[in-house]
């Protein structure tokens, strides 16, 4: 009699608690790869790929045809970029060699033994709260959680769920993303926080320092995930208005995180860098 | 029964276009919620039951393709779908200015309650920067939903009518 009564209710707050219970257990236990997901997300994966393909590939022949139109103009300001570029490149070579000597001479090498694993971009994140990616590569390839990914010229971000054959991408902007950095310019130290549709923010560099627009964020290599002097991004605001004792600095990914197809997931041998 | 089966494939699908268009058309600025339209469709349609299986697995999909805590977007569409059922006795949902006014509150409500998870949960509070982008978010959503109502409904018309 009671349960025919309060049917309804009983329903409800049953489904309510089991749903409260999954919550707590999952941000306290594990947020990632819980069996569960791994099935959708390989259920999921083909159907992404398969839509996402055919309609990239209209897009693509549109894009290809809209770009038609100014082509003769822009490949003449390319040619002279080229040019400008070949000289550039040249000091750089000069430089690049005078650096090997060096390194030679200061018997500095590199431990590092990279393994570049290519990946393509099949979905992106859509909650409002969260910038990741999916990619079609998972743990029968060889990746783990944790590894760095790179789309050229820069890191992008880190691997932070991995399936059999599908991952997620947790990217700098995400806001739980911090990574270890520096300003190339005068080795400053900060810790790069991800700040959603405003890029990023580098965090605890004090008002003495001298940062300024326009200056290069490198990884640190320190925390062991990321490797050292990888492009991060470039400051685009320095407020030292703010009452607090740290400089506010926004800074912009050098990727664009909109347009990512290809990735690239920097395997290594050695768990750290 | 072939109702309950098919819910997971399906949400998958919609899920999965929701994410291409919303990537397409929006360049992931704005995230266009069908399966949000979904489950507040389901509330002025479908009873208690079916509903809330609906909403259930609909949000857990969600959950596991966008990667948030595992369960978050099942209580939220949950919340959403017995607003949407018990609101339903109260107004006339056929009324075009109730669906937008309805769905446009669902989805500003939906998006207040997840950065209140987040707050409580992760403390972090993105709240301020993504107003904007919410609200916009939601009005869209509110725009559309009687085309998408109207379009439902055509559909449900058309299948009964073949099943008859």
């Amino acid at each position: 009699m009671f349960f025919k009564k309060y049917k309804i209710i009983i329903f409800i707050s049953v489904v309510f608690i089991t749903i409260l219970i999954v919550i707590s257990y999952n941000v306290k236990y594990s947020k990632d790869n819980s069996f569960l997901r791994k099935i959708v997300l390989e259920t999921a994966s083909p159907v992404q790929e398969i839509l996402s393909g055919s309609i990239k590939s209209v897009k693509d022949a549109w894009l290809r045809y809209v770009l038609l139109v100014g082509i003769e103009e822009e490949n003449k300001k390319l040619t002279n970029k080229i040019n400008e570029l070949k000289a550039v490149l040249v000091s750089y070579q000069e430089s690049y060699q005078e650096a090997q000597r060096l390194k030679k001479l200061l018997s500095i090498s590199d431990n590092y033994k990279y393994r570049f694993i290519t990946a393509r971009v099949i979905g992106r994140e859509q909650a409002a709260l969260s910038r990741t990616v999916l990619i079609n590569k998972g743990s029968s390839d060889g990746l783990r959680n944790g590894m760095p990914v790179i789309a050229y010229p820069g890191l992008i971000g880190r691997l932070v769920d991995v399936s059999w054959n599908i991952s997620r991408v947790l990217l700098l902007i995400d806001e739980n993303s911090n990574i270890d950095a520096i300003v190339q310019r005068n080795r400053t130290q900060g810790i790069i926080s991800g700040s959603g549709s405003r890029g990023m923010i580098l965090k605890y560099i004090s008002k003495t320092q001298d940062v300024q627009k326009g200056d290069v964020i490198v990884s640190s290599g320190m925390g062991g995930v990321f490797p050292k002097g990888w492009l991060i991004g470039q400051v685009i605001h320095v407020d030292r208005q703010d009452a607090g004792l740290f400089l506010k600095i926004n800074v912009a990914p050098f990727v664009d995180l909109s347009k990512l197809e290809e990735l690239l997931i920097l395997s290594s041998d050695e768990t750290t860098f | 029964m072939l109702y309950y089966l098919s819910l997971p494939i399906l949400s998958i699908l919609l899920i999965v276009l929701q994410s291409i268009i919303t990537d397409i058309v929006f360049s992931n600025r704005l995230v266009f919620e069908v399966s949000l339209l979904v489950v507040i469709y389901a509330g002025f349609r479908l009873d208690l039951i079916k509903g809330t299986a609906l909403a259930l697995i609909l949000g857990f999909i969600f959950d596991c393709v966008s990667g948030s805590v595992l369960g978050v977007f099942a209580l939220i569409y949950i919340i959403v779908f017995w607003g949407s059922f018990y609101i339903s006795d109260w107004l006339d949902t056929e009324k075009t200015h109730v669906i937008v006014f309805f769905s446009f509150l669902c989805s500003f409500l939906k998006e207040i309650i997840l950065n209140f998870f987040y707050y409580l949960a992760f403390d972090i509070n993105v709240l301020i920067n993504v107003y904007f982008i919410i609200l916009i978010q939601s009005l869209i959503i509110g725009l559309l939903a009687p085309l998408f109502f109207y379009w439902m409904d055509r559909t449900g018309i058309l299948l009964y009518e073949e099943r008859v």
